[in-house]
């Protein structure tokens, strides 16, 4: 039979143990070093490239959606804080004036749209606003989509809704809207005309006729749509957002 | 020459079927309504028109549009007018509701246009006649010119309750005096 380890065998190994355990942390506190010195590298490096190309992000919007992309795929979000070095960029600036002004077309034609815009429309009538001052800073819809998925920490008030085929509507009420709601837009979206039904929708998504009736139900109830009774056949629900006439109007 | 007469311009709504459809949700109703509201009082300033009868309202073009085959039926129509009387836009001229006058400038406003009027002209002390005040050359380019009598008459009782004028009625003068 074996003789099992006495007390000296024991704290031998204790005493291993602790070594490797420092060894253990001088290695990573050397990693943990290295990592924030190649963080504060490369964070002095973005920002110098920030800063030299302050002007080209402001203004150029394609230039701007390149600086976006990259700083999304190494996790950096230049709009994340008003506060730090991007403060002095003012590119965080430039976005929080785009999403209070989104904040300002939405509330203004909310009382047609019921809270709905397609990302064009918002486009159009927020260069508008801007004036022919500011028209240098040219806005692209990328631009928008950032500035809006901003207006998100509002909470559920404001969210930008996939359509589909690189198209995005905003929607700026309160309620959330579920898969089959977002479904209908883009089925709407997607075709040429404002309107759909339970038959249509029952047709193209291939739903039962009471998951389609509940889903415009519920987006009538939202004000989103508007039904409409005098069609021979059956009730259709129409989308002010989407009515050609509607986007176009002046008013 | 003379400048055509130029076509009303319909709003967009006024192409968008359901707008003809009176809306269950209370807030799009209220706003559907708001814009019915504004819509028939531009019409009427526009057509320079006072009268409207529900019973040939469905015709009308400003109620029944044709291109997309929709209209409004007599009780979404009363019930727009309704809400015009509730701001003095609209009265009842028959106790059955069926014929209507609609006051794009409320009978106060009237009255006051008209008063103003007078008053710059210095024709206070006076009596007019009613075909002066509304067809007399003096007032082509005021924006009562034209008004129907009626309303004239209405609008006029109303100065006259606020002791500005006295109608005149006698079997061959129609004229008021201004104070």
């Amino acid at each position: 039979m074996r003789r099992r380890a006495g007390v000296g065998a024991i704290q031998k190994q204790k005493l291993e143990q602790e070594k490797y355990k420092d060894k253990g942390n001088e290695i990573q506190e050397n990693q943990f070093e290295q990592m924030t010195k190649q963080l504060e590298v490369f964070r002095v490096n973005l920002e110098e490239f920030a800063t030299k190309h302050k002007n080209e992000i402001r203004k150029n919007a394609q230039f701007r959606k390149q600086f976006q992309d990259m700083c999304a795929s190494i996790g950096v979000d230049p709009l994340a804080s008003g506060k730090g070095f991007w403060s002095v960029l003012g590119i965080g600036d430039f976005y929080y004036e785009l999403a209070v002004q989104i904040v300002e077309v939405c509330l203004a034609t909310s009382y047609k749209n019921g809270g709905l815009i397609g990302l064009g429309e918002l486009r159009t009538r927020l260069i508008k606003a801007r004036g022919q001052g500011k028209q240098h800073q040219e806005i692209s819809q990328d631009d928008l989509i950032c500035a809006a998925r901003k207006l998100k920490i509002f909470g559920s008030g404001f969210s930008v809704v996939s359509v589909g085929k690189g198209q995005y509507m905003v929607q700026s009420v309160p309620g959330e809207l579920s898969m089959d709601h977002t479904a209908i837009i883009e089925r709407v979206a997607n075709s040429n005309k404002a309107f759909t039904s339970v038959s249509m929708l029952r047709e193209e998504l291939n739903w039962e006729a009471t998951r389609a009736q509940k889903a415009l139900d519920h987006l009538l109830l939202e004000g989103l749509v508007w039904i409409d009774l005098q069609d021979v056949t059956e009730k259709l629900y129409y989308f002010p957002s989407l009515f050609t006439a509607c986007i176009n109007a002046t008013n | 020459m003379d400048k055509m007469p130029e076509q009303f311009e319909f709003p967009w709504q006024h192409s968008f079927p359901p707008f003809f459809t009176l809306q269950p949700h209370s807030e799009t109703r209220a706003r559907q309504i708001s814009v019915w509201r504004a819509l028939i009082l531009d019409y009427f300033r526009f057509a320079k028109t006072c009268t409207l009868d529900i019973r040939e309202a469905s015709h009308h073009p400003l109620f029944n549009n044709a291109s997309i085959n929709r209209k409004l039926d007599n009780e979404f129509i009363l019930a727009a007018l309704s809400d015009l009387q509730r701001t003095q836009n609209a009265a009842p001229v028959d106790k059955q509701r069926h014929r209507w006058e609609i006051y794009w400038h409320t009978l106060e406003e009237w009255g006051n246009l008209i008063y103003n009027y007078v008053t710059n002209r210095g024709a206070t002390g006076s009596v007019l006649t009613l075909f002066e005040l509304t067809q007399g050359e003096d007032v082509q380019d005021e924006e009562f010119c034209g008004l129907e009598t009626d309303v004239l008459v209405k609008a006029l009782r109303v100065l006259e309750g606020e002791g500005k004028c006295e109608v005149i009625t006698s079997d061959d003068l129609e004229g008021v005096k201004f104070f």
